[in-house]
This record gives C-alpha cells, structure tokens and sequence, in this order.
C-alpha cells in the first residue's frame, strides 16, 4: 500500500483552509464570541475573584469547541463529496475504500488542529493565554481533535445528503457541545444531565485539556480521558470504516448524484 | 491468471430490492475489442458497468477483467479499469491540472511521471491552455474530456465509457470518439460503451442490446445493419393501414406509428420511383435510405415481433 494516494486526499481537504481564506476567519470570530462576550457576560454575574477564573475556565472549552466545529465539519465532506459525485473519483481508485475514509479523518485532525494552533496564538497576543498553557494545550488539543473527527466520520458514513446538516448542528453539535463541561464544570449540573455529559465522549476530550490549564478542577483523571478517548476513537473509526466500505458497494452512491438530474 | 478475454462474465445478475437490473448476463470480450452496450433509460447498462467496475456488488454471478476475478481482487480490478462516469466526478472549484494531479497521485503515479502524461492528454484535446484554469470556466465539451482524460490517467487496459457524449453538441462528441479512437490505436486499450447516441456505436466492433436486465446478442454493426435489409423505407400517408395491407406481402410487416409506415427492405434492387408512382395519392411523402444501428435497435429491440433479426 503507497501513501501517495491517501496523501493526495489529505492534502485536498487541508489546502481547502487556505484556499478558503473567509471561512478560515468566521472559524476565528465564533471563539472569540464566545470568549469575549459570553464571557464577559456571565463572568460579570460573577464576583471580581471569580470572573477572572470563568474566562480561564472557559479557554479549554472553546479551544474545544474550535477543534469540535472544525473536525466535524472537514469529516462532513465525506458527504459533500458523495453528493457532488466528487466521491467516485476517488472510489475508482486502486485503494481500498475505508482508506478514503481514514484520509478523510486525518485532514479533518489537520485541519482542526490548525483552526485550533491559529486561535491560540490570537489568544496569546490578546493576553488571554500565557503562552505556556497555549503549548500545554496542544497535545490534548490533539487527541480531542481525533475523538471529534472520528464522531464526525460516523456521522458522515450514516448522511447521506446535505439536507441533513441543519439537523446534524441542531441535534447533535450543539449538544455535544453544550453536555462537555465546556461551559460550566460538570459536578455542578443535575444528575440527569451529568450521566449525558459522561457518555458524551467530547466531555472527556475538554476535560483533557483542563488538566493542561493551572488552577483549573478536573473531574476525570488524565488516564480516564485517555482510554475513552482512544477507546472511542478505535471503536469509531473503524464502525465508519466498515458502513462506508460496505454501503458504498452494496448501495451505490452514485445513484443518489442521477437521481438529482 | 492469463486470459484472451478484457472482460468475462458468467449469470452476473442485480437485484435492488423488487428489482432485477441485470439478469443472468454472460459476456466475452476479446481484448482491444470496442464494444457498445445499447439500450433504453434503466435497461441496466450503468449498474452493468459498475458491477464490472467493482463499484456496486453483483447480487450472483461471476466477472473477470483481464483474468482477475472482479468479485476477489477489487483493488487490482480497479488498477485495470478506467471508468469515466455518466456525470462529472471532477471537482469544479479545482483547476483542470489540480484535478488531474489528484487523479494521478489516486493512481500512484510519480509526479513527474503525472505531469508528462496530464501534458500529452491536454494536448489531444487542444487544452493546454486551460491547465491552470478552474473547472467552472470550461465550456461542457471540455469538462468532458477532461473527465475523460481523468479516466485514462493511468493507462488503463480496459476503459469504461458511461454515455460519455451525453449532452454535448456535435462537434464535441466528434472530437471525443476522436480521442477515443487515438487511445485504443496508441495504447491498445479494450473500450466498453454504453450511449443514447447509437450512430456513435457504429464504430465498435461489436455490440449487443439490454432490454429490462436482459442482453439481446447482437453483432457486428454493419453486419447487423447489412442483415436487416438492404433499405429502410418510411412511408407518410392518411391511410396506413391501406398502404401497409398493399406493400406488406412484397416488404413483410412494417412499424407503424401515426401515421408514418417503416417498412425493411430486403433487396437492393427495387425501383422506389416507380413504387412512388404506383402509390400515386396515397402517399403523402415517401424516403428510403441504407439502414443503421437505429433502425437495427428500432426492430430488434422495440418491434422484436416484427424483425427478429437477434
């Protein structure tokens, strides 16, 4: 097996950031929003000592969130591809097809990270970040950014237009993103509420990264975040890998590009 | 394993659901053969060349492209075959050599090995100029051979050709049979087509007719044409069942639709001026020509009972 072909998909995915200089910033402004106004306006609830520390808290969430938004939505043109028959050039090649997928997933990481590097050092010049914690954040920044783009891949495998994307930021990235702990620390929510963060495999990619943050409570340890991290991650790639190379000859995906004539 | 067939098939069939597209299809073609699969909207022909493409599975039977099993070795399968799409699987925000540097490197081709071969393809099809330029600013002809050039990137030995002229005016259908043409007499391949536009199948060495999933052996196009009458005659007239009830013991049954009477002509000897003459008012307009692969399609395939020529 050469890497030529698998690097070539990869490398489509990740020159699409540069290409697409406007979406490259909007990826920009979202964190920053949240940062600075969600912030600002929830730590103003809050007493002096503590609205410091809120904005602290929140950095490992919304650098989550950016590498949340990036990764799935760079998995997403699995079904992009598949419905502008972008996909069948890649099917005809003398690869096995979850190789297509699995390159899809290592850009998706690529370009979550880069979203995700691009955004800290915006935060290191603002002085929100000392540049330190910026660097600590990094490698956990890496697994979270697996663990996302994996979700991303088993979503993608199961889309099969589009149309679906609406549904898919309302009924499952807000969620995902709401029931991590990102925002609020876990131990404080209803029981309810903090069963679903604990099956929510991203809650365990932000809490990763607070241990990388000074000062900030965890509620998992290092060795938690990491099994299910990898656990789900394996578990997750290979679902996707198996439903894409099975669907895509059982069930053609180029009848769904006629049927649109 | 060593093989004098491109392509094989034994019972291939596919089922979706209540649906049988293809039944029981067995196939020989020899290599460097050009072979035309032509048939009406959802006779089967794509979901053919997809299963031989390893792109969708067949639901029984067995195929073999250059004597590598299609079912056991879909990767190899897929370094032989070329397959250029009924639509466009090229991506339109890239450019034209952006696209076929992507193809290349799908294929494993060194870079500057790709760049040699995006250069001599271009090249057939007047493109140079346009290498650089984005997908959207090519006019439809273009498009297409670039989609056609993504096809024969890697030199394949047997290239699929789904409808490959659909949609595109005169002289770019012209100008890709050229190119087609160029390809198996420089690189020998096997070319296995399926099109609407059948006088372009006239050119393959053989070619068979699918009708609901089934094949309907064919043959030579010129043979097939020579074998179905000398002339084929259409009659316009108000009355035809009068004129078909007076010509047809001298031509057999024609095809009548409104009021247009087509009638095979088996000899080449008869006087239409004088047959004209002889039908005097009844005849509004009258036209004979050397029948081609319509006419064959036209009598085998959707007037079976009156030509049962297959």
């Amino acid at each position: 097996m050469s890497w030529l072909p698998v690097k070539a998909v990869v490398w489509r995915e990740v020159s699409k950031i540069f290409r697409q200089r406007a979406r490259l910033l909007s990826s920009m402004v979202r964190p920053l929003i949240w940062l600075l106004v969600i912030g600002s306006g929830v730590g103003s609830m809050l007493d002096a000592e503590a609205q410091g520390g809120y904005l602290n808290f929140l950095v490992p969430g919304i650098v989550a969130m950016t590498l949340l938004f990036a990764a799935l939505l760079s998995a997403l043109t699995l079904v992009y591809d598949k419905e502008f028959g972008i996909m069948r050039m890649m099917m005809i090649a003398p690869i096995e097809h979850y190789w297509i997928v699995l390159a899809k997933l290592i850009a998706a990481i690529i370009t979550a990270l880069v979203q995700a590097l691009m955004l800290l050092l915006i935060l290191v010049v603002l002085g929100l970040v000392e540049w330190q914690v910026a660097l600590w954040l990094m490698p956990p920044a890496i697994m979270t950014a697996v663990v996302c783009a994996a979700m991303g891949g088993l979503i993608a495998v199961w889309s099969k237009t589009l149309d679906n994307f609406a549904v898919i930021m309302n009924f499952f990235i807000f969620p995902v993103f709401f029931l991590s702990g990102a925002l609020y620390p876990v131990a404080q929510l209803p029981d309810m509420l903090r069963y679903v963060v604990l099956i929510n495999p991203f809650s365990y990619g932000v809490d990763l990264m607070k241990h990388a943050v000074p000062g900030l409570d965890t509620d998992f340890s290092i060795l938690t975040n990491l099994a299910v991290l990898i656990g789900f991650s394996a578990l997750a790639v290979l679902i996707a890998c198996w439903r894409f190379s099975r669907d895509s000859v059982h069930e053609p995906l180029f009848h769904r590009v006629s049927a649109k004539r | 394993m060593a093989s004098k067939y491109a392509i094989e098939t034994q019972g291939l069939s596919k089922i979706y659901g209540d649906t049988q597209a293809v039944r029981d299809l067995d196939l020989q073609i020899a290599k460097g053969q050009c072979y035309g699969l032509l048939g009406p909207n959802g006779a089967g022909k794509t979901t053919t060349i997809h299963m031989l493409t390893t792109m969708t599975a067949a639901t029984q039977g067995r195929a073999w492209i250059a004597g590598q099993s299609v079912q056991q070795q879909p990767v190899a399968i897929r370094r032989s075959v070329g397959l250029v799409f009924q639509e466009s699987a090229l991506d339109r925000m890239m450019t034209v050599d952006e696209n076929l540097q992507f193809a290349a490197a799908l294929y494993n081709m060194p870079p500057k090995q790709a760049n040699q071969r995006i250069e001599s393809l271009l090249s057939v099809f007047n493109l140079e100029k346009k290498r650089y330029q984005k997908l959207v600013a090519l006019s439809g002809g273009q498009r297409r051979a670039v989609d056609i050039a993504r096809g024969v990137m890697h030199q394949p030995e047997v290239l699929f050709l789904d409808e490959p002229t659909i949609g595109l005016d005169l002289p770019n259908r012209r100008a890709i049979w050229r190119f087609v043409e160029q390809l198996r007499r420089d690189e020998g391949m096997t070319v296995f087509l399926t099109t609407h536009y059948l006088e372009e199948a006239e050119a393959c060495d053989h070619v068979d007719f699918m009708q609901q999933g089934r094949l309907r052996p064919g043959g030579q196009p010129d043979d097939l044409m020579r074998r179905l009458a000398a002339y084929i005659l259409e009659i316009h007239c108000a009355d035809p069942d009068k004129v078909a009830k007076a010509l047809t013991p001298e031509f057999g049954t024609p095809i009548s639709e409104d009021e247009t009477l087509t009638f095979r002509v088996a000899s080449p000897d008869v006087d239409f001026y004088q047959l004209q003459q002889s039908l005097g008012a009844a005849v509004s307009s009258m036209q004979w020509r050397k029948p081609n692969l319509n006419d064959v399609y036209l009598w085998t395939v959707c007037h079976p009972d009156e030509g049962a020529l297959l």
